[in-house]
């Protein structure tokens, strides 16, 4: 087929450039879609939220069960994310600065909770600490409760979330080998040293984009938490459970409220996210290429 | 300092790196590992440094046993081959970083450290660099930056991996020759690491030539040069012509002349002869125990004068070099035929590798 071969003014054209009716239509068909799919909820979720004005949005955040829900949300990613950093940096620094044995394995058994259903994620901890669980019986004898209460919510968010910050860092580290860790140990430097002064400020850019990316799940988290919370309300609803049952109880202005919360912390992940990149372009560049 | 590697050998899993390595390093020398890649000398200088463990032998420093000792409490610099610069700190802070890590009761006054850093920054002449990152230096500063890191510590060792390596021609030899006065001034022993035979040649007191993790042969430039001991370290100095031979009765003949074969040879036998392309004399007519071929190339690029020639009856061209006026006086040109002989060559029996 010929093809039409639009010369610029030189009346050369780079063989990587389409032409402008396929850069139009690539580009448009772009925007579209992110049109539908991220703006028009977004724009929906603030209007709606802000359709009977502000006294009414506001009166959503008054409700008791509201702030509990929005508390228990912030204290399960305050006890999540920490973990997963700690977890996250363990794993990667395992998998990208050791040789040993089952490697590939836990590199899938880190992306795990990518590949199945937060809903299932949920049902393996209800099986095994349920009241009809593995664990169940000893559980109820030691009046230890992990299903539909905090510890359980705790578990599920960090068992969704492990794999983000475990999975930004591996490829920045293993890119970064450990020449420079070498290099901090033939200078004297102690094993604790050199990892406070040399591989955490070298991943530290990562790090925080694996943090914020964490954050925003666990603070989001629905499939996982709607099995193992019980749906207590003001006591197990996270912020998540909480909008599903304003709107299914019609309450629309609470439930986009609430909403418009979770979308307003999302937008400020991806402010602070644009923020780093401008300042700290270069040093990001390694982990921002494979987004 | 002396450092002795007594039988050390290194395997990873189900590849053998080293094999029975013994080597000295005298104090105050500047000492050359040369081989091509794989042939097991990062493996070695990583090995004395104490940043890899050898499954056999042992290192000594002085004397002393250093197995049990971790790298930091080894007193070497290291001097890495992508200078392992730390990208997040300045220059100076990198200098200085040696000295800043130190437990309290070593460590200097701040201002001291400070003070320390800079004046070596002022030996490898980078002290108006001190505030900038190494991302904002050439590959040449940063290795400069990266040995003034070394130093810090001030050791009683330097080791370097390819330290030149990632450099460009003119750069390279200059920091060779900086190098090789630093070494002499701070009356350092130092190990190197290189590929390339010149700068091991140039720049070492002794050059110890390696391969599939053995050791070839330890000399200085000279005796490697002039009396290799294997035809691979014939190979691996330098262009060389190889010709296959003969040997009957200890001897073999190389165009028309005859040469002894070395005494820990077989009498009879297929084996090569090394000519350098140096040794090929060359002249315009017949000479007693020269052979006749004709001249398929000429490179005339600088003070040498490179010929390729055809002899007949041989698959590969000869190489010969000539100085640029022999090549005017011989009024050598394309097509021409020569005369060639050589009274140096060097018999090695074929081995298979």
């Amino acid at each position: 087929m010929a093809q039409t071969i639009q010369p610029t003014e030189t009346g050369f054209r780079r063989p990587t450039e389409e032409s402008s009716l396929a850069r139009f239509l690539i580009i448009g068909l772009t925007a579209l879609f992110l049109l539908t799919f991220l703006v028009l909820p977004l724009v929906v979720v603030f209007t709606e939220a802000l359709g009977q004005g502000l006294s009414a949005y506001l009166a959503a955040f008054a409700d008791e069960d509201a702030q509990a829900a929005i508390r228990l949300t912030l204290l399960v990613a305050a006890i999540a994310v920490p973990a997963n950093l700690v977890f996250g940096v363990a794993a990667a620094w395992a998998i990208a600065k050791f040789e040993f044995k089952g490697k590939s394995v836990l590199l899938t058994l880190i992306d795990l909770p990518f590949s199945i259903s937060p809903v299932i994620s949920g049902l393996v901890f209800v099986l095994l600490f349920g009241a009809e669980g593995w664990l169940g019986p000893f559980l109820q004898a030691h009046n230890i409760e992990i299903i539909f209460a905090l510890p359980g919510i705790v578990l599920a968010t960090i068992f969704v979330t492990f794999p983000f910050i475990a999975r930004e860092l591996i490829p920045l580290m293993m890119e970064q080998g450990t020449e420079d860790e070498e290099a901090a140990l033939s200078l004297g430097a102690s094993g604790w040293q050199t990892f406070w002064r040399i591989t955490l400020p070298n991943i530290r850019w990562g790090l925080l984009y694996g943090v914020l990316l964490c954050n925003a799940r666990a603070m989001g988290e629905f499939g996982a938490v709607s099995v193992v919370s019980g749906h207590i309300r003001g006591l197990t609803n996270t912020m998540p459970l909480h909008v599903e049952i304003l709107y299914n109880e019609y309450n629309l202005v609470a439930a986009f409220a609430v909403a418009s919360l979770l979308a307003l912390l999302a937008l400020v992940t991806l402010l602070i996210k644009t923020v780093l990149e401008v300042r700290y372009g270069d040093e990001l560049a390694a982990s921002v290429r494979r987004h | 300092m002396s450092i002795e590697v007594r039988n050390v050998a290194k395997q990873f899993d189900g590849f053998t790196a080293l094999h029975d390595v013994s080597l000295k390093v005298e104090p105050g020398e500047l000492l050359a590992l040369l081989g091509p890649s794989g042939s097991g000398k990062t493996t070695l200088l990583r090995i004395i440094a104490g940043l890899d463990f050898p499954t056999g032998g042992r290192v000594f420093f002085n004397g002393e046993d250093a197995g049990h000792r971790h790298v930091g409490a080894r007193g070497v610099g290291f001097v890495f081959q992508h200078y392992a610069l730390f990208r997040h700190m300045t220059v100076l802070d990198n200098v200085a970083f040696g000295l800043r890590v130190k437990p309290r009761q070593q460590r200097l006054p701040r201002a001291e450290i400070v003070e320390r850093a800079m004046r070596l920054l002022q030996l490898v002449q980078l002290d108006a660099f001190a505030k900038r990152y190494p991302g904002q230096l050439s590959g040449g500063q940063r290795q400069r930056v990266a040995l003034a890191r070394a130093l810090a510590i001030e050791p009683r060792v330097l080791l370097l991996d390819e330290p030149f390596g990632a450099l460009d021609a003119k750069v390279r030899k200059e920091l060779r020759r900086w190098l090789r006065r630093l070494h002499d001034e701070m009356q350092l022993t130092s190990v190197f690491v290189t590929h390339d035979q010149e700068e091991a040649l140039e720049l070492a007191d002794r050059v110890v030539v390696m391969s599939n993790g053995r050791i070839e042969q330890i000399g200085s430039p000279t005796e490697i040069y002039d009396r290799p001991a294997s035809s691979f370290v014939y190979e691996f100095l330098g262009d060389v012509n190889k010709l296959p031979v003969t040997v009957e009765s200890r001897e073999a003949i190389v165009w028309s002349r005859r040469f002894p074969v070395g005494d820990d040879m077989p009498e009879e036998g297929v084996a090569s002869a090394y000519v350098r392309p140096e040794d090929v004399e060359v002249s315009a007519t017949a000479q007693p125990g020269s052979v006749p071929a004709a001249v398929s190339h000429i490179s005339a690029l600088g003070p040498i004068v490179r010929l390729e020639l055809d002899l007949e009856g041989q698959g590969q061209p000869i190489e010969a070099e000539l100085t640029r006026r022999r090549w005017h006086e011989l009024d050598i040109k394309r097509g021409q035929h020569v005369w060639l002989s050589t009274n140096r060559a060097r018999i090695f029996i074929d081995q298979p590798r």
